[in-house]
C-alpha cells in the first residue's frame, strides 16, 4: 500500500487549500437604457447626420453655426484673459473679500486646475499670520490686487 | 487573483427578448439590436450596451432583427406581416414590406442592397433597397414556416433554416443546391464568412457543418436544450445558451466546456459575439440582454481591470474607440469614485 507523504499531521493528498475567494470584476457604471421619454436617436449624438435646412435663414445651419462659433470664441477669449489674470497675480498682494465680512491679505502663490483652491503665503488673518495657506475659492466673494 | 464575471444587464424591454445582432466595426465602434416581443427593436451601443433608440412602428412581436455592416440601416421582421428597414442614425421607418404571415427573419448583403426575408409563409424573398416599389424575388421550398435566412459565400447563396432542415440555394438560378435534415427542431443558425462556417443548434447539440457543402465538421452536445450558439471570430471559442437560463464556452478546438455562467432569469433565445471578440451578448425570456467578457477581467467597454498592486484603486479605464466626447470622460471620471461593484447578477440599468 503506498504511503502518502505526511505534512503536519495530514497527508498531502488531504491538505486543504485555502483560495481566496474571486473578486467580481468592477464595472464603470452600468449601461445606460432608455429614457422613457423619447424614441432616442439623439440628434446630438455621435452619428447626427448634419440638418438639411436652407442656408441664410437665421435658424439655418450656417447662421446658427457662425453664431454659435463667435460664442465660443468670445468665451474662449474670457477664459484666456482670466487665465491671465490669475498668472499676473503671482507674487502680488492681493486683499480678499470672504463671507461673513471677512477681509484677509496675502501674496498670491498658484491657483489648482477647476480654481477651487487658491495656494497663498504670509496670509494676514485677523487671528495672526499664516506662512502658508489654502483658501478655498467657494468662501471668495471678490478679491482685488494691483499689477 | 481569480476574477469572477461581471455580466452588464441592459433593461428596457418589457417582453422576452428573441433575436439580436451586431453591426461590422464602424468608425463609430459598433452597434447592437435587439428584436423583442414588444414590437419595439431597441439600437444600443454596442461595446458598452448603452440604449440609442428605439424603433417604433411595428404592430406586433418583432421575431428578427439585423444591422448592415456599417450599421446605417437597420431590418426587423415582425409578427404583424411586414419587415421594416430603418434609417439606424435616425431611427426613422424607411421602408415597410408586406408579407402574407409573420416574417421571422432578416438580412442584408454585405452591400446592403438587398434584403432577404423569411418566415411562416415558407417563402425566402428577396428585395432590391434601392427598388422598394418592385415585387420581390421569391424562392419557394420549404415545407415549414422559415426561421432563419442568411446570405453567404459573398452573397452568392442562401442559407435557410426552418423547423427540421437547413437548405442552401443558389442566388443567380434561385433553385436549391444543398440541404441537411434534423430529427429535432433547428432552433438557430449563425453563418461566419471567414471560414465559411455554419453553425446550427437542435436539442442539446451545437453543430458546425461547411457553409459551402453543408458537409458536417464537427458538434459538441451540451448539458440542455440550446435555443443559440456563436463562434468567436477567431474560432477559440464558441458561446451558447438555453432552456436551462445558463451561458456555456467551448473551447471551439477540444470541446471542452470553459466556462458557465447563471444569470439570467428565463431561457436563453439568443446569444452573439460582439465583431472585435471582445463581448457576447445574450438576450432572454426574462426581457434582459446581458453583456459578458470574453476574458473576463479584461479592461473593456464598461468593464475595468483591478491591478494587484494597487487593491484600493483602480486602474483608468481603456476607452476603445476615438469618439468618445470629453463630456463622456468627465462623466466616467466622476462616476469613477463608486465602482459598482455586482455580488449578484441582477442589476437594472
Amino acid at each position: 500500500m503506498a504511503c502518502l507523504p505526511v505534512l503536519c499531521g495530514l497527508p498531502a493528498k488531504t491538505r486543504i487549500m485555502q483560495t481566496p475567494p474571486a473578486i467580481p470584476v468592477p464595472v464603470l457604471r452600468l449601461p445606460r437604457g432608455p429614457d422613457g421619454l423619447s424614441r432616442g436617436f439623439a440628434p446630438d449624438g455621435r452619428r447626427a447626420p448634419p440638418k438639411p435646412e436652407v442656408p441664410g435663414s437665421p435658424g439655418s445651419p450656417v447662421g446658427r453655426e457662425s453664431r454659435e462659433s463667435r460664442e465660443q470664441q468670445a468665451r474662449a477669449a474670457l477664459r484666456e484673459r482670466y487665465l491671465r489674470s490669475l498668472l499676473a497675480m503671482v507674487g502680488h498682494q492681493v486683499n480678499f473679500t470672504l463671507h461673513e465680512g471677512v477681509h484677509v491679505t496675502a501674496h498670491f502663490g498658484a491657483a489648482d486646475l477647476d480654481v477651487a483652491n487658491f495656494y497663498v503665503l504670509q496670509l494676514q488673518t485677523p487671528i495672526g499670520v499664516q506662512a502658508e495657506a489654502l483658501l478655498r475659492c467657494s468662501d471668495i466673494i471678490s478679491y482685488t490686487f494691483k499689477p | 487573483m481569480a476574477m469572477r464575471q461581471t455580466p452588464l444587464t441592459c433593461s428596457g424591454h418589457t417582453r422576452p427578448v428573441v433575436d439580436l445582432a451586431f453591426s461590422g466595426i464602424t468608425p463609430y465602434g459598433y452597434f447592437l439590436i435587439s428584436a423583442c416581443k414588444d414590437g419595439k427593436p431597441m439600437l444600443r451601443q454596442g461595446d458598452t450596451g448603452d440604449w440609442i433608440g428605439t424603433f417604433l412602428g411595428h404592430k406586433g412581436a418583432v421575431w428578427g432583427a439585423t444591422l448592415n455592416k456599417d450599421a446605417t440601416k437597420a431590418a426587423t421582421a415582425a409578427a404583424d406581416f411586414t419587415a421594416k428597414v430603418w434609417d439606424a442614425v435616425s431611427g426613422d421607418e424607411l421602408m415597410t414590406l408586406a408579407h402574407k404571415h409573420i416574417v421571422k427573419t432578416v438580412d442584408f448583403t454585405q452591400d446592403s442592397n438587398y434584403l432577404l426575408t423569411g418566415g411562416q409563409d415558407k417563402l425566402l424573398r428577396i428585395y432590391d433597397l434601392n427598388k422598394p416599389e418592385a415585387e420581390p424575388k421569391e424562392i419557394s421550398g420549404h415545407t415549414s414556416g422559415i426561421k432563419k435566412a442568411l446570405w453567404c459565400s459573398e452573397d452568392k447563396q442562401i442559407l435557410s433554416a426552418d423547423d427540421k432542415t437547413v437548405r442552401l440555394w443558389d442566388h443567380a438560378t434561385m433553385t436549391e443546391v444543398k440541404s441537411l435534415n434534423f430529427n429535432m427542431s433547428v432552433s438557430s443558425m449563425e453563418y461566419i464568412p471567414e471560414g465559411e462556417i455554419l453553425v446550427i443548434t437542435y436539442g442539446r447539440s451545437i453543430a458546425f457543418h461547411s457553409a459551402v457543402s453543408l458537409d458536417p465538421i464537427k458538434s459538441f452536445e451540451a448539458p440542455a436544450t440550446i435555443n443559440s450558439a456563436s463562434l468567436h471570430p477567431e474560432k477559440e471559442f464558441l458561446v451558447a445558451g438555453g432552456e436551462d437560463f445558463k451561458l456555456y464556452k467551448y473551447d471551439y478546438n477540444s470541446g471542452e466546456e470553459l466556462e458557465s455562467y447563471k444569470g439570467h432569469f428565463g431561457p436563453i433565445h439568443c446569444v452573439r459575439f460582439s465583431p472585435d471578440g471582445e463581448l457576447y451578448a445574450s438576450g432572454s425570456e426574462d426581457g434582459t440582454l446581458r453583456l459578458w467578457q470574453t476574458v473576463v477581467g479584461k479592461t473593456y467597454g464598461l468593464w475595468k481591470c483591478v491591478l494587484p498592486e494597487d487593491s484600493g484603486e483602480l486602474a483608468k479605464p481603456k476607452i476603445s474607440f476615438p469618439e468618445t466626447t470629453e463630456e463622456e470622460l468627465e462623466e466616467i471620471a466622476s462616476e469613477n469614485s463608486d465602482s459598482i461593484y455586482s455580488s449578484t447578477p441582477e442589476v437594472k440599468a
